[in-house]
């Protein structure tokens, strides 16, 4: 089998995120893996995670998520207020002869067990989420992680993805919208991030946003334009006052959003975009060698 | 007896501050002796779980009663184990206050009277 892409070190991890949420990141990720064929393919976007209506995966393997939660020994007459003072997320409330306990609150980092008087803060594992992984076609290797309702560990299950990022050739990574910690999480380790805006106020802004992660991460990137034709031209502006590359503009078409809404591709609807994300993956490949 | 009041300042001329977990001082009154003294909110800044750092703060210093603005589920539930006293929807001077709370007119709760991060200014969402 031919493994179409290659990073420096043998694999190349692409990111795809946004800023604004519904631009179309699941769509350009998606229909990369589908024109491209040979990936592994994980979505990160663990609160929301919706890409599997798309590739159509068949899930061979579930694996539960879990972090380690404290409970304390009270009846030992243990004072637990190094437990309380450690925990950077207030989770424990240590009082006189009670410690409450926050669960929606902890990280389950195990701090207030180093920290407490030994052998009375004990650990119990804790679902946050899980993890489905198996093959889509046409040969695409496909994991998503999904979060537990009412659960906070976002990177918990995320981190639980990146285990499973192993194989050489192309890795691409569906990134939860934002800015914040999960996005962050979903684009640290890629050689590229592409990130999918429209041409409004609101996707202009957090285009910038993300923008200004990636700069921090010195992460290269380029833009694609979803919706072109709608809006104005404010984010074409700034990519270009700014040197950043357009990579695609995607037309505001309502028979693309028929296809979507049936979990059909982009290529589905029209085989010329399969060349253009080819060429798109060729071009990055090219700057990166660069 | 000892009442936290949250506080905007220092003094007994200061307001009320309406967020219990995310105020900047608070006045520790003692009605026994009408002496007072201040401290800094040092949770006021906690990512999260403001109101039940401060909460554990205010039941450790040996207060038998709260006087606030708004009081959410977390706070809440730390000052009701410890039998804390809770009056909240407290506006005007902690000094107005505090002689309202001595002649018995302010109503005690017994439930949280805002959700979770009232206080926090915003936000929210997807974290």
């Amino acid at each position: 089998m031919e493994v179409v892409a290659e990073g420096v070190d043998g694999k190349l991890i692409i990111s795809v995120a946004s800023g604004k949420g519904g631009t179309g990141k699941t769509t350009v990720a998606s229909n990369l893996a589908l024109s491209v064929g040979y990936c592994q393919f994980l979505d990160y976007d663990v609160e929301a995670p919706n890409s599997n209506f798309f590739l159509k995966p068949e899930i061979k393997h579930v694996q539960k998520v879990t972090i380690k939660h404290p409970y304390f020994l009270t009846e030992t007459g243990a004072d637990f207020s190094a437990c309380a003072d450690f925990c950077h997320y207030n989770a424990i409330a240590a009082l006189k002869d009670e410690v409450i306990f926050f669960p929606e609150l902890c990280h389950g980092c195990g701090g207030c067990k180093l920290v407490g008087p030994k052998g009375t803060v004990r650990e119990k594992d804790v679902v946050v989420g899980e993890i489905r992984k198996g093959p889509a076609k046409p040969n695409i290797d496909f994991s998503m992680g999904d979060l537990k309702p009412g659960s906070m560990r976002t990177t918990s299950v995320q981190n639980a993805l990146d285990k499973l990022i192993t194989k050489d050739g192309l890795v691409i990574i569906d990134s939860p919208p934002g800015t914040s910690c999960a996005m962050v999480f979903a684009v640290k380790d890629c050689d590229y991030c592409i990130l999918v805006t429209e041409p409004t106020p609101y996707g202009l802004n957090d285009l910038e946003l993300s923008v200004g992660v990636l700069e921090k991460l010195n992460k290269p990137f380029g833009v694609i334009i979803n919706r072109d034709g709608i809006g104005d031209n404010k984010v074409e502006e700034y990519c270009n006052k700014n040197y950043i590359q357009i990579l695609a503009k995607i037309p505001n078409d309502r028979e693309i959003a028929k296809y979507y809404s049936r979990g059909d591709s982009l290529i589905d609807y029209d085989s010329s975009w399969k060349k253009k994300f080819e060429n798109i993956l060729k071009g990055i490949e090219k700057e990166l060698q660069t | 007896m000892i009442v936290a009041i949250s506080s905007s300042g220092t003094s007994l001329d200061s307001n009320v501050d309406q967020r219990f977990g995310r105020c900047p001082y608070f006045i520790f009154y003692n009605t026994d002796n009408d002496n007072f003294e201040f401290a800094e909110n040092e949770s006021r800044q906690a990512m999260g779980g403001a109101g039940i750092q401060t909460g554990q703060m205010i039941a450790n210093k040996g207060a038998k009663a709260v006087i606030t603005g708004n009081v959410g589920p977390n706070a809440f539930r730390v000052l009701a184990s410890t039998n804390l006293k809770v009056y909240s929807g407290i506006t005007g001077s902690i000094r107005d206050a505090v002689e309202k709370f001595k002649k018995g007119e302010l109503k005690e709760i017994s439930g949280p009277d805002v959700g979770s991060h009232f206080g926090s200014g915003g936000g929210g969402g997807r974290w």
